[in-house]
């Protein structure tokens, strides 16, 4: 390999390198879309009627359920959304004066969420009205979202053969909010556990509540700072573990652990070819590889 | 003579003060109500509006301050402390029917001037108030001890009738 | 094989049938220049094909089910582990196996150490089959696999870690292919093509060297998506790539080894002097550098500990499992090859070899599907069905595997008719 070949690669790398733009500067960051809808959900108030889970069955317009909504022998068990359910509720037995506690689980729209940083297809998408939503047509079924979601929250069909799809809750976005309207289980809630709102509103009125009524809340709202903060938030009687959600996620979204990997990874493609160029010129005495030179032959290690 | 016609000139009076309650109210009152305004899963409710104010006696428990009623709640006397009857008594007349509808919730946050940013929603109103006390108090708390279910809500539920094929 | 050897039948190992008049055929060196009853009872009488048929028998129709039927017919269709054994095994496991493509490649070409050339083919190949098979064990495991070129093609997310593994994976598999292509071309005459080749081997080895890096070091990456699902001995915040990437290293020359020596048992018809009478101080070499890489593996997995502070979980039952794996899968085998390396026990590296291998294969295992979700109760458990294919398709892996040992100059030099036998075939 001749010096100029190794000059020329270097120059290429180093071009090709610089090429990568910078997007954020020390000291910038990113809110989240201004008026990103999002909903305050209130568990002091939940009552387990399944209201929400029967409207979000007939809005998406998902199959009949294994059991009639209004059946609540389901919360026997813990249940996750499912490729058929893209919300349950599930009941826990606390302390507080054996009242049990009802909590709705769907996907949590979260600001930066991880299904979107992990898909290779492009297939979701955070739109400015904040639901997180999916595109079938382009995912291939990798199901590195599943793996990625810190909530557990996307379904996948397996049962079908040809067109297997991730299933998950999209905020009523096609049917409802793209047309200013809110979600189907926000609006058949009963009990107003679901108030709906624009994301930063919410934040304020669910620390209002807090304040007004002292001991009635935890003094905490979950999915405020959680995973880089979520679209659907919490406020709860009791505290947050005790009613299956994750305390220890911290307040980093998913992307912040792969930022360190995916910075190297330009700088790879820049820096390995000059250096295995390098350490070739070096360990052939900068001679070029010549045919005509016979190698040696086996033995020494 | 002069006496026995003050005597019955009074007696009548107070026979007439005895049966007019004296806050007004009566003329106003309804003694049942029909919550029709959010129908659609479930049939109407024909409320008993008399036999609640019997049992509560302190229309504050339901209607907060506008029936002129003494404020009591440490948060709203900051403001309340004063306030007499209002005009709008009813539940609808001030929670929303449609409290989430972009309408609803722009005019919510454009005006300065509102405070109860975090008002209920008119079926929020209802289930709370109502089936809060009813908790509380040992009475009716099951969806359908208040209003049937009609048949679009069996539909809903998948349930009854209606049933689909379940999986 | 030894039985037609015995009889002095030739076996195909150059191009001409007579030197400088006619060339064996395709079809008569597809056949190894036995005729087709001598071939088909030699294959009848190895009685590892009779479990590979058996095998088929149960696994082809499954596998071929798999696409009809779906995912939901072969897994357990879990939504909390919808990575499974396909990816777990086939995936995450063979890849790091088949490193032996980059390293031997880099140490040839870049570093120069010819004395490494019996044994780079058959490095080169056993990398190409492996990362080959993985990809065919991703299209197993794929909801729609007839999709897998849309990353490259028609839609893109470029910031996620998948999408350099698949562009990578895509172009390595290019880069091997050519440098395996090399000794095909011999096989089959084409001296242009081989020419081709040579010219451009150095720019592959360092091609090889840079997307190896990233891809296996991109495996473990994926993992940094879901920091609390895998238990926190085997997860790192900062080092969970870089200690994916060096463990690979001792997988892939230790698959050499492996691979070398059952060859060394079982096909003594086909390699060649060049290869059998250095075959041992090549695994010593390899051994020497597989020593190397796991002594560094240990060090920055200590590292790794120390810098999160993970030291309490060593205490749990999950730790028990953590130092058992790097007991036996790291601590023993580097200790084993020191021991063996200098006394020149060949028996024993070979042996330890082995245990590498089970150790790399058990991180993988652990990282992905054993460990994973931790916190919860359920443990991955695969569908009975998914084992079979799993295992199916690892066996069309050993036998294209052989196939292309029978036939293709890995182990041996192929003569031509205008160079001798001693003269080495690297140009």
């Amino acid at each position: 390999m001749k010096r100029r070949d190794f000059l020329k690669a270097c120059t290429i790398c180093g071009a090709a390198a610089s090429l990568g733009f910078s997007r954020q500067a020390w000291g910038v960051s990113f809110e989240g879309y201004p008026d990103r809808m999002g909903v305050l959900v209130d568990l002091t108030r939940c009552i387990g009627c399944r209201s929400c889970e029967a409207a979000c069955n007939k809005e998406q317009q998902l199959s009949a359920p294994a059991l009639p909504f209004d059946d609540l022998s389901v919360f026997e068990n813990k249940r996750r959304p499912t490729e058929w359910a893209y919300t349950v509720v599930n009941r826990y037995e606390t302390k507080k004066e054996g009242v049990p506690v009802y909590r709705k689980v769907q996907c949590n729209h979260c600001n930066e969420p991880a299904c979107l940083t992990s898909c290779l297809v492009n297939a979701y998408t955070k739109t400015k009205e904040g639901a997180v939503i999916y595109n079938p047509k382009v995912c291939i079924g990798c199901r590195a979202c599943m793996v990625a979601c810190p909530f557990s929250i996307p379904g996948y069909s397996y049962s079908s053969a040809f067109n297997p799809v991730v299933k998950k809750c999209i905020f009523c976005y096609d049917t409802r909010l793209k047309y200013g309207k809110p979600p189907a289980c926000v609006e058949i809630c009963p009990q107003e556990v679901l108030t709906f709102g624009r994301l930063n509103d919410l934040i304020k009125v669910g620390h209002e509540r807090i304040r007004q009524i002292p001991g009635k809340y935890i003094d905490h709202i979950y999915g405020e700072k959680e995973m880089g903060g979520t679209g659907w938030i919490y406020l709860s009687g009791v505290p947050f573990d005790q009613i299956g959600f994750d305390t220890t996620l911290g307040n980093e979204p998913i992307i912040s652990n792969v930022k360190e990997f995916l910075a190297f990874i330009p700088m790879v493609l820049a820096i390995w070819p000059a250096l295995f160029s390098g350490l070739h010129l070096l360990s052939n005495n900068g001679k070029d590889h010549d045919n005509s030179i016979p190698h040696q032959e086996g033995a020494e290690p | 003579m002069n006496t026995d016609r003050n005597l019955l000139f009074g007696g009548i009076l107070m026979i007439a003060l005895i049966i007019t309650p004296i806050d007004g109210r009566s003329q106003d009152i309804p003694d049942s109500i029909n919550l029709d305004s959010l129908v659609q899963y479930y049939e109407m409710v024909n409320f008993d509006h008399a036999k609640h104010v019997g049992l509560s006696k302190d229309c504050a428990v339901c209607h907060h301050h506008t029936t002129g009623t003494a404020v009591e709640s440490a948060i709203c006397i900051r403001c309340h402390k004063n306030s007499g009857a209002n005009a709008v008594v009813s539940c609808r007349g001030c929670h929303a029917a449609r409290p989430f509808s972009a309408e609803t919730i722009n005019a919510n946050r454009q005006n300065p001037l509102t405070y109860h940013k975090d008002k209920v929603g008119l079926r929020g109103a209802y289930h709370q108030s109502c089936r809060g006390c009813h908790v509380q108090y040992g009475a009716p708390t099951g969806c359908q001890d208040c209003h049937s279910r009609k048949k679009e809500g069996d539909a809903l539920y998948d349930a009854a009738k209606y049933v689909r094929k379940l999986r | 094989m030894k039985k037609l050897k015995a009889q002095d039948a030739k076996i195909i190992d150059s191009l001409y049938k007579v030197p400088g008049k006619n060339k064996w055929s395709l079809k008569e060196k597809l056949l190894l220049g036995l005729t087709p009853r001598q071939y088909v009872s030699q294959a009848l009488r190895n009685p590892l094909n009779w479990l590979f048929a058996i095998i088929f028998a149960i696994g082809l129709p499954i596998l071929a089910g798999r696409f009809f039927f779906g995912l939901s017919w072969v897994t357990e269709s879990s939504y909390d582990y919808p990575w499974g054994l396909f990816l777990g095994f086939g995936l995450f496991t063979m890849v790091p196996l088949s490193s032996s493509g980059f390293q031997l490649g880099t140490a040839v070409e870049i570093f120069g150490r010819h004395d490494l050339e019996p044994i780079e083919r058959l490095a080169l190949l056993n990398g190409l089959l492996g990362y080959f098979f993985a990809v065919c064990f991703l299209l197993a495991d794929l909801g729609q696999p007839w999709r897998l070129p849309y990353p490259m093609l028609f839609s893109f997310g470029p910031a996620a870690v998948l999408f350099l593994v698949a562009w990578h994976v895509a172009i390595y598999l290019s880069v091997q292919i050519a440098e395996v292509s090399e000794s095909f071309f011999e096989w089959i005459g084409f001296s242009m093509g081989k020419r081709a080749i040579r010219n451009i081997t150095l720019g592959l080895t360092i091609a090889g060297i840079i997307l190896s890096t990233l891809h296996q070091g991109a495996l473990g990456a994926l993992f940094t998506y879901a920091p609390g699902k895998v238990h926190p001995l085997w997860y790192s915040a900062s080092y969970q790539w870089l200690n994916f990437f060096v463990s690979s290293m001792p997988a892939g020359l230790c698959m050499v080894i492996v691979v070398s020596s059952i060859v060394s048992k079982t096909m003594a018809w086909r390699y060649d002097e060049n290869f059998i009478k250095n075959l041992d101080q090549l695994t010593i070499t390899l051994a020497r550098g597989a020593a190397m890489c796991l002594a560094t593996y240990f060090t920055i997995k200590l590292i790794s500990l120390a810098h999160d502070n993970k030291w309490e979980y060593l205490v749990s039952g999950w730790g028990v499992w953590y130092i058992f794996e790097m007991g036996a899968g790291v601590l023993l085998p580097l200790l084993l090859f020191t021991s063996a390396i200098k006394n020149n026990k060949v028996g024993m590296i070979r042996v330890t070899a082995l245990i590498t291998i089970f150790g790399v294969v058990l991180n993988r295992l652990n990282t992905a599907l054993i460990t994973f979700n931790w916190k919860m109760a359920e443990r991955f458990t695969p569908h009975w069905r998914e084992v079979v294919i799993t295992v199916t398709i690892f066996t069309i892996y050993i036998v294209v595997y052989r196939f292309i040992l029978y036939r293709l100059p890995i182990l041996y030099r192929w003569k031509t008719a205008d160079e001798n036998a001693l003269v080495p075939f690297t140009e």
